[in-house]
């Protein structure tokens, strides 16, 4: 296969006959043709061992007054297409749909990955430098997709996406996440992550308390995606009126300076284009604290002047395109780790948080961090057991009260809303919260 | 070609490259999806098609899945996985397809009518609730099985999943949602949906009950699910025996004499009812606990290869990307065919009636205890007195399954990580409702 597939796809063929189908002027026709593959290499002692998935498809949308016709099918081919022309369209053709050309190669490479073969032992190799002997069971898989999108007005090159995810089970718990690359420096972060997991087993959790938090960069990432990202999603936004309502409103402290830009996401995912074909945007979520521009896809822009598409990603060709985030970042502050620390004194250093949730409704919050430090005299003092922070929305994004000033791309992770799964990436310092509620 | 033929094919490919044990997996499916939401709904048709190859000899193994239909000219990964050990074919019984299998997708219009029936019946059973949005999924699917084993197994399924979220007129108030499944989206009834989506909502967030209080508990189907599924390792893979005998009393009872639990690849009317497993075994009904007393554990064929006569066919395979993992096929606790559920209620002196498990039950790791977060209904004298929400219901696991004293004929089926669920609403003594844990 070349590295760039649906190049040869003839994009004006295919946007004429989207027009046939797409025959009023607010209608919005285009095409998705999307390649993937997942290589898997489970923990040791299973078979079969290394595990390969590939998998084509293309998908044809109507969008019209708001209501959405999807015809997804598991091959590239003329026919398929022509059929799901047929399933879109509304209405019969004045003239039969053409079958415009799909000269795809076909994907047939043999599969290999062999950068994740050696991972797991430069994992170990990375743990004996610590000179911890952990059992643990270490998952790893490279996932690449590349997909392109032809719609009646615009046609996008083809994207390509390439990065790896790992899931490490040890006694006690779990460490998972994803990474653009994976080498010894990757492997260094993991084992890291998995002494202080070991290490923190069997600390106490912190008393229930309110107080003062400092998040690290990855724990961050966590909650800006929870509290802001799905905040800021039209469709969340919808939920409770119409989402231009919320332009202007202030969602969190004046310290906050949020995006979401997809072009400047870790080299291998970086994207010029959504999964709707339209150019991404530095969008800027929060400034200042206060919403300017919340993540929208094409559904959504096209009721609005105000919103601005850009943020649709699929989860896959036989989903609907939906307003999610890709890569947040968290504009550096002004205050060092060092000035972080000394105004959280008998507070909670918390490094990590490996779950989250917002309810929508309700606009309450959970962040659960799998292990954390008390801070004392003004460094890291002992580790503690697991914790949740609780709160509500606005109120938690309120207590943040300082702003690291070094940036790093940290917390990267899957995110599920709705079932779909989908990769996502953030640039973030560390903050400081005061006021917080934190609970074993 | 036929879809057999393709297979075949690959079998033969595999034979010649020199791996004794290979396997090929086909499936092929169409649904129609309709996702509702208050501003605009999206209408989807998906053709799925894939198939998977595992093969391996003693030494080694490897995986391959791709769309579309088999291929011999496929290039495969290194075999870089432990050996493998395929099942041999197993005579099946006798098995008749439904006729439901040969029913047509529900249509667009018919998908939409149901939720426009049901947000109007949820307006007259609460009025101002609102319906925020509905997820119906209708598909069919046929998959083929053939294996160096002489395995060639086909199986059809069709099935219908539906989730609704509901609110309360008034902003800012907890949603709430309800799966369901079944093998017709034709059955989903909009007027018992509503009565149970209003009932999820009437629950609400406040507690009219004291924080603290035993009594006699009604644990609706849902919950009465969730606390099965968490306790599966009492009854599901080689440890179960172990596991459970230390619940055992004397006579080697785990539970009440009202607890019989059954597994049922085969189970009619079940959703996925099919002659065949997921690696091409038959399915068939295994008693795992007969009134209290643990039977046998749920196991598949590599689980005991010294007894397999004590096998079922419960290997799940959801879909072409999945490898096949044992589980429960249709998993479910008896029910009572002569009790209804409201005569249950009515017979209620004081206690509670808990309709909904508010998020997954914690069990401890030596099975011995159990909390689940929980909501529904205080009840005296067969009548409701208030409501109970983000309590805890809480007890030992021995008391929870040697305290059903009756179940009610109301046998309802949830989807449980690929597979299905079931329980009737039980009546239970000795466990303890908690505000706080």
């Amino acid at each position: 296969m070349s590295e760039r597939p649906f190049t040869q796809l003839d994009s004006a063929g295919i946007a004429r006959t989207l027009s046939q189908i797409a025959d009023r002027p607010t209608d919005l026709a285009d095409v998705f043709f999307e390649r993937r593959e997942d290589v898997e290499l489970p923990a040791a002692g299973q078979a079969p061992g290394l595990r390969v998935w590939r998998e084509e498809g293309l998908a044809v949308r109507l969008l019209r007054d708001g209501r959405t016709w999807l015809a997804g099918r598991d091959r590239i081919d003329p026919e398929a297409l022509h059929d799901a022309f047929r399933r879109v369209a509304r209405a019969m053709p004045r003239a039969p749909y053409p079958k415009p050309g799909l000269d795809e190669e076909p994907w047939n490479d043999r599969p290999a990955a062999p950068e994740i073969l050696t991972f797991p032992s430069e994992v170990g190799r990375a743990l004996r430098s610590h000179h911890v002997d952990l059992a643990h069971q270490l998952t790893v898989w490279r996932h690449r997709r590349w997909v392109r999108v032809i719609g009646t007005q615009l046609a996008s090159g083809t994207e390509t996406e390439s990065f790896y995810s790992f899931r490490a089970d040890v006694p006690g718990g779990r460490f998972g996440g994803l990474s653009s690359t994976l080498n010894e420096g990757t492997a260094e972060d993991v084992a890291r992550q998995l002494v202080h997991l070991h290490r923190a087993r069997e600390a106490a959790p912190p008393e229930p308390s309110r107080g003062v938090a400092i998040l690290g960069p990855s724990a961050t990432a966590v909650l800006l995606h929870e509290a802001v990202a799905h905040a800021l999603e039209v469709d969340t936004l919808a939920l409770a009126g119409h989402p231009e309502a919320a332009l202007g409103t202030r969602l969190g402290s004046a310290l906050l300076d949020v995006f979401d830009d997809p072009s400047s996401s870790p080299e291998g995912v970086r994207r010029a284009s959504d999964d709707e074909g339209f150019p991404v945007v530095r969008r800027c979520l929060l400034r200042s604290g206060v919403i300017e521009q919340p993540l929208c896809d094409t559904a959504w822009a096209g009721r609005s002047e105000l919103l601005a598409a850009g943020a649709g990603r699929r989860g896959n060709r036989h989903l609907a395109p939906g307003p999610r985030s890709t890569h947040l970042e968290l504009a550096a502050g002004e205050h060092s780790r060092q000035e972080l620390l000394v105004d959280a004194e008998g507070g909670l250093y918390l490094p990590l948080a490996d779950r989250g949730q917002l309810d929508p409704a309700t606009g309450r919050f959970t962040l659960r961090f799998p292990y954390g430090h008390r801070v004392q005299n003004h460094v890291l003092g002992p580790p503690v057991g697991s914790c949740w922070m609780r709160g509500h929305l606005n109120d938690l994004l309120e207590k943040i009260t300082g702003v690291g000033s070094r940036v790093q791309a940290a917390g990267a992770g899957w995110c599920a809303k709705g079932g779909v799964k989908l990769p996502v990436w953030a640039t973030c310092p560390e903050i400081r919260l005061e006021g917080v509620e934190i609970t074993p | 070609m036929s879809l057999g033929e393709h297979a075949l094919e690959v079998l033969s490919t595999l034979a010649d490259g020199g791996w004794p044990e290979a396997e090929v997996f086909h499936k092929q499916g169409r649904s129609r999806t309709l996702q509702y939401t208050p501003y605009g709904d999206v209408t989807s048709l998906r053709q799925e098609e894939g198939w998977a190859v595992r093969a391996g000899d003693q030494r080694r193994s490897f995986y391959y899945a791709a769309t579309g239909r088999p291929t011999p000219r496929a290039r495969w990964p290194d075999a870089d996985g432990l050996g493998l050990r395929l099942p041999s074919a197993r005579p099946a019984p006798a098995w008749t397809a439904p006729s439901i299998l040969d029913a047509p997708l529900i249509g667009e219009s018919e998908a939409r009518g149901l939720f426009e029936g049901l947000a109007k019946e949820l307006d007259r059973e609460l009025p101002g609730a609102r319906l925020l949005a509905g997820d119906l999924d209708d598909g069919s699917s046929e998959s083929l099985l053939a294996s160096s084993r002489e395995v060639t197994a086909r199986v059809r399924h069709r099935a219908a999943s539906l989730r609704l979220e509901a609110a309360h007129a008034t902003p800012g108030q907890r949603h709430v949602t309800l799966d369901v499944a079944d093998r017709d989206a034709r059955r989903f009834s909009p007027a018992v949906l509503a009565r149970r989506l209003a009932d999820l909502l009437a629950v609400g967030e406040t507690n009219s009950t004291r924080p603290r209080d035993r009594g006699e508990l009604l644990l609706a189907p849902s919950v009465a699910v969730g606390l099965l599924a968490a306790l599966g390792e009492l009854w599901i893979g080689p440890e179960a025996e172990q596991l459970s005998a230390t619940l055992a009393d004397r006579r080697g009872r785990i539970g009440s004499s009202a607890f019989t639990l059954v597994d049922n690849g085969r189970l009619a009317g079940g959703v996925l009812e099919a002659p065949f497993d997921g690696e091409g075994q038959p399915t068939r009904e295994v008693v795992l606990v007969e009134e209290g007393a643990l039977r046998q554990p749920l196991l598949a064929w590599w689980q005991t290869r010294s007894a397999i006569h004590r096998a079922s066919g419960c290997c799940l395979r959801p879909s072409w990307r999945d490898l096949p993992r044992a589980g429960a096929t249709h998993l479910y606790l008896q029910p009572d065919p002569k009790l209804r559920v409201a005569s249950m209620i009515e017979d209620l002196t004081r206690g509670y009636y808990l309709i909904h498990l508010a998020g997954p039950p914690r069990v401890e790791a030596d099975l011995s205890r159990f909390a689940a977060p929980v909501s529904g209904f205080a009840i005296a004298g067969g009548r409701p007195t208030g409501t109970v929400a983000e309590a805890w219901l809480v007890g030992s696991v021995s008391t929870l399954l040697c305290g059903i004293v009756a179940k009610a004929r109301d046998l309802t089926f949830s989807t449980v990580r690929g597979g299905m669920v079931g329980s009737p609403t039980l009546l239970v003594k000795g466990l303890e409702l908690r505000q706080q844990i």
